[in-house]
């Protein structure tokens, strides 16, 4: 099936803070060819590995976002390293960059240089936050770029320290931001003629994921603290997240005219459970808003559905929900997202044969499906070098020429 | 003229000029999303209507003031947008929605339930009949099959069915999830890069395409590294805190001051060393356990407290300017109002002042790139509800004057 980027050639020199961006580029049908230094990229010497075994070809965070890339291997720092990229360079509509400034500037990457010497050329770069500025120097990591990005300071409870999301929440925000603005530059070259450099700030990705909560916070001027699994609204705390028999289960006491119906249904689960709600019994759930409640009010609603959520599993609790259009739905994990029947059905999940390692494993795909278009995983993450010779030969290099540069050790 | 300019104030060209989009729905998650396009010089006319509003148009207001013109999160989000009202409920207001995107518009994008378009008609098998080359993109939280395609729900629910609720919190206590509704930031930008690959391709070839993306599904793609992790190894990693497997220390620290935090993480030995001699290399930290990765790990409790007990005398800025001048990584953790402080953010012009007519001066935020040959711009208030309404009716679709009084009159337009 064909692809809405078949023809496009996008060379991605990304760490683990850019892969997704790749991923996504690939599977909507860009060439995507992972460039890596002939050691090897650093996230295959990092785990878990499949299996527990520390081998660079087993590396879950390399084979998970790498997916559907090839790969070849180049030193650049190497002179003729640099004049076999400048060749591929020359092949590419994009790049997408990574790289701290000092290395940047060792290997003369930086998107000026890029640019005179490539002028068709889209230079993505994916920084902690941004190019240029006073903090372009800086180090930062997922941690750290979620806490300057504003999300960190909201989330969490009240007594301990700040938190992120275990697994790194920004570089998924920063990696699909950088796609879409890689995209945006390439369509504008149908405007300019000629490629630019999209400057993609991690720090700056983040700052949207706390919604407008900085351009609110510059109108009223109230500061909001960390508030666990409740939400301040108004001026009281509104759970979110709530304990039940065997796990934890999301649902909000919002009103508003899409809310009224799951409303109305959690007030008849209640009676149908048997459960004194007086709070919740005969109540006008048109006029109803959450904004103006008060906290014996909030208190009050809350009491019986924590005692309803008490009584029954997680699972049984979202089924329930879905019959009922009570707006609940469980905390998954890893396993329950697997084995839900909704992603099944949408086949969202791809059996990737990866025969050149011997393993067999799924994969999340499909993150948009299109009428015409193909959008799947095209294949497991390269191996280190695998493409080599594919790459380098349609660029003209020979294969006695390749083996002389894998023995010089710039591939 | 009233459609969005071509170059920007600055002279720049915007590269979308021309692409024209209708915006149906509400909410956050598809709205953010068509953001890509109008800061970079779409067109974008939101189809709204005052019988049933946008929750965002209400979310927050009191019970005195309920105008729909003056939710300082709509009006944020939806800068860049032009807005007409139409009463989707008469079927001549569903005409002349359908006559406004097949003759005028480009891509359509809405976020409803699976059901509303089809009611109205305006679902894409429909549509493409009168319009073969349309861009349709839908956004809703589950995906348009399924067995749960009807359910409902927003951001809240997208966080918990996709991991992000269970991977945040600390390992002691109940998942918290990250603060925000973490779908409707993270959906908007799969979204995005969807439409303009598609907008590559019909370039390319003419053609349109209709694309489905389910919220909950960017968001458990974007966790493929915890699935795979699932998949390939039957392990199901659980939150924990701050804490990092391969560095250490690596979490937030308290600072002096009113609930003052800042984050460190070293990645390796070297950074520790590094980190060791800017604290100037007190006792604790020349302590032998402490000098390699799986030694901090091990002792990790102890090298948290000790560190923080160093943080603990030291304001977050200074601790931030005296590890980063070393090499080590570390960042104020960062309240709103800090943010809105923030000399790199400035530097990259993130907030950008918006007179309002209704709302008054406020900040809308830029997107999270900066394209050096064409910035885009905020040009354009969130607009009022129906602001935009005379351009539509007269310049686009032709309507009389007669016609509009007579339809605004029988509560079509509204």
């Amino acid at each position: 099936m064909q692809r809405p980027l078949d023809g496009f050639r996008v060379l991605d020199l990304s760490d683990e803070t850019g892969f997704l961006c790749g991923r996504m580029l690939a599977e909507l049908g860009a060439d995507v060819v992972k460039v890596e230094p002939p050691s090897g990229d650093p996230a295959r010497f990092r785990p878990p590995y499949v299996g527990g075994i520390a081998d660079p070809e087993r590396a879950v965070t390399w084979l998970a976002y790498n997916a559907s890339k090839r790969g070849v291997t180049l030193d650049l720092a190497a002179a003729e390293g640099r004049a076999l990229f400048d060749r591929l360079c020359a092949t590419a509509d994009a790049i997408v960059e990574t790289y701290d400034p000092a290395t940047l500037a060792v290997l003369k990457l930086d998107w000026a240089m890029l640019h005179a010497a490539h002028p068709q050329l889209v230079v993505c770069s994916i920084t902690p936050f941004g190019r240029t500025g006073p903090y372009a120097a800086f180090r930062g990591s997922d941690v750290t770029v979620t806490a300057m990005g504003g999300n960190m300071a909201l989330t969490g409870d009240p007594d301990r320290a700040p938190l992120r999301c275990t697994m790194p929440s920004s570089y998924y925000h920063g990696g699909a931001e950088a796609a879409s603005g890689l995209l945006v530059a390439l369509l504008a070259r149908g405007v300019i003629g000629e490629g630019q450099h999209v400057d993609v700030s991690l720090q700056a990705a983040m700052v949207s994921t706390i919604m407008t909560g900085a351009s609110q916070w510059a109108m009223d001027r109230r500061d909001r603290g960390r508030t666990g699994a409740s939400y301040p609204v108004g001026k009281t705390l509104q759970r979110e997240v709530w304990r039940c028999k065997d796990g934890f289960v999301s649902y909000a006491l919002r009103g508003g005219p899409a809310r009224v119906p799951g409303l109305q249904a959690t007030e008849r689960w209640l009676a149908e459970e048997k459960i004194a709600a007086p709070a919740w019994q005969g109540r006008d759930w048109k006029a109803y808003n959450h904004n103006d409640l008060t906290q014996d009010q909030v208190d009050a609603l809350s009491a019986p559905l924590q005692e309803l959520f008490l009584r029954k599993p997680m699972r049984e609790l979202f089924d329930e929900s879905v019959r009922r259009g009570v707006m609940l739905a469980p905390v998954n994990d890893s396993r329950e997202i697997a084995n839900g029947a909704q992603l099944r059905s949408r086949e969202f999940f791809v059996e990737v044969d990866d025969a050149k390692r011997g393993l067999r494993y799924e994969l999340p795909a499909r993150f948009a499906q299109m009428s015409r278009y193909g959008t799947d995983v095209r294949g497991a993450a390269p191996l280190l070098g695998e493409h080599n010779a594919e790459v380098y030969g349609a660029i003209g290099v020979s294969a006695a020429e390749v083996d002389e540069l894998r023995r010089a050790g710039v591939i | 003229m009233r459609e969005t300019s071509s170059t920007s104030s600055t002279g720049k060209a915007k590269a979308l000029a021309g692409l024209k989009v209708v915006e149906l729905g509400g909410g956050a998650a598809g709205p953010i999303a068509i953001r890509h396009l109008a800061d970079h010089g779409a067109t974008v006319i939101r189809i709204e209507s005052a019988s049933r509003p946008d929750f965002l148009r209400v979310l927050g207001l009191s019970k005195t003031n309920r105008s729909l013109d003056r939710a300082p999160m709509f009006m944020m989000l939806n800068c860049n947008k032009m807005s007409v009202a139409l009463n989707l409920s008469d079927p001549r207001g569903v005409a002349l929605a359908r006559r406004l995107i097949v003759e005028w518009a480009d891509v359509l994008a809405e976020n409803y339930a699976p059901k509303a378009m089809k009611k109205w008609g305006l679902d894409y098998q429909s549509l493409v009949e009168l319009k073969p080359d349309l861009i349709m993109v839908s956004t809703c939280l589950m995906g348009q099959t399924g067995p749960n395609k009807d359910y409902p729900g927003f951001g809240g629910q997208g966080s918990a069915i996709s991991g992000f609720n269970y991977l945040t919190g600390w390992p002691d206590r109940e998942a918290t999830g990250q603060h925000g509704t973490i779908t409707d930031s993270l959906a908007p930008r799969f979204v995005a890069a969807a439409v303009l690959a598609a907008l590559l391709r019909k370039q390319k070839t003419g053609e349109g395409t209709y694309i489905d993306v389910a919220q909950v599904e960017t968001a458990a793609y974007s966790l493929s590294g915890w699935m795979l992790e699932y998949f390939a190894n039957g392990e199901v990693v659980r939150r924990d805190g701050n804490r990092s497997r391969v560095a250490a220390p690596h979490g937030a620290f308290r600072c002096r001051g009113n609930d003052r935090w800042c984050t460190i993480a070293c990645h390796d030995d070297d950074d520790w060393r590094r980190l060791a001699r800017a604290i100037g290399s007190p006792g604790w930290a020349l302590d032998p356990r402490f000098a390699t990765l799986e030694g901090r790990k091990a002792s990790e409790d102890d090298l948290e407290a000790l560190l923080a007990s160093w943080t603990g005398e030291r304001g977050a800025e200074d601790v931030v300017s005296t590890l980063q001048s070393a090499g080590v990584e570390a960042g104020v953790v960062e309240t709103p109002r800090d943010l809105n402080a923030d000399p790199q953010l400035a530097h990259r012009g993130h907030f950008v002042p918006v007179q309002h007519a209704v709302l008054g001066p406020h900040t809308c935020e830029r997107l999270g790139y900066a394209l050096s040959a064409t910035p885009g711009e905020i040009e354009r208030q969130g607009p009022l509800l129906g602001e935009h309404g005379t351009y539509v009716y007269r310049d686009i679709l032709r309507l009389s004057e007669q016609e509009v009084a007579a339809l605004h009159g029988e509560g079509v337009l509204g």
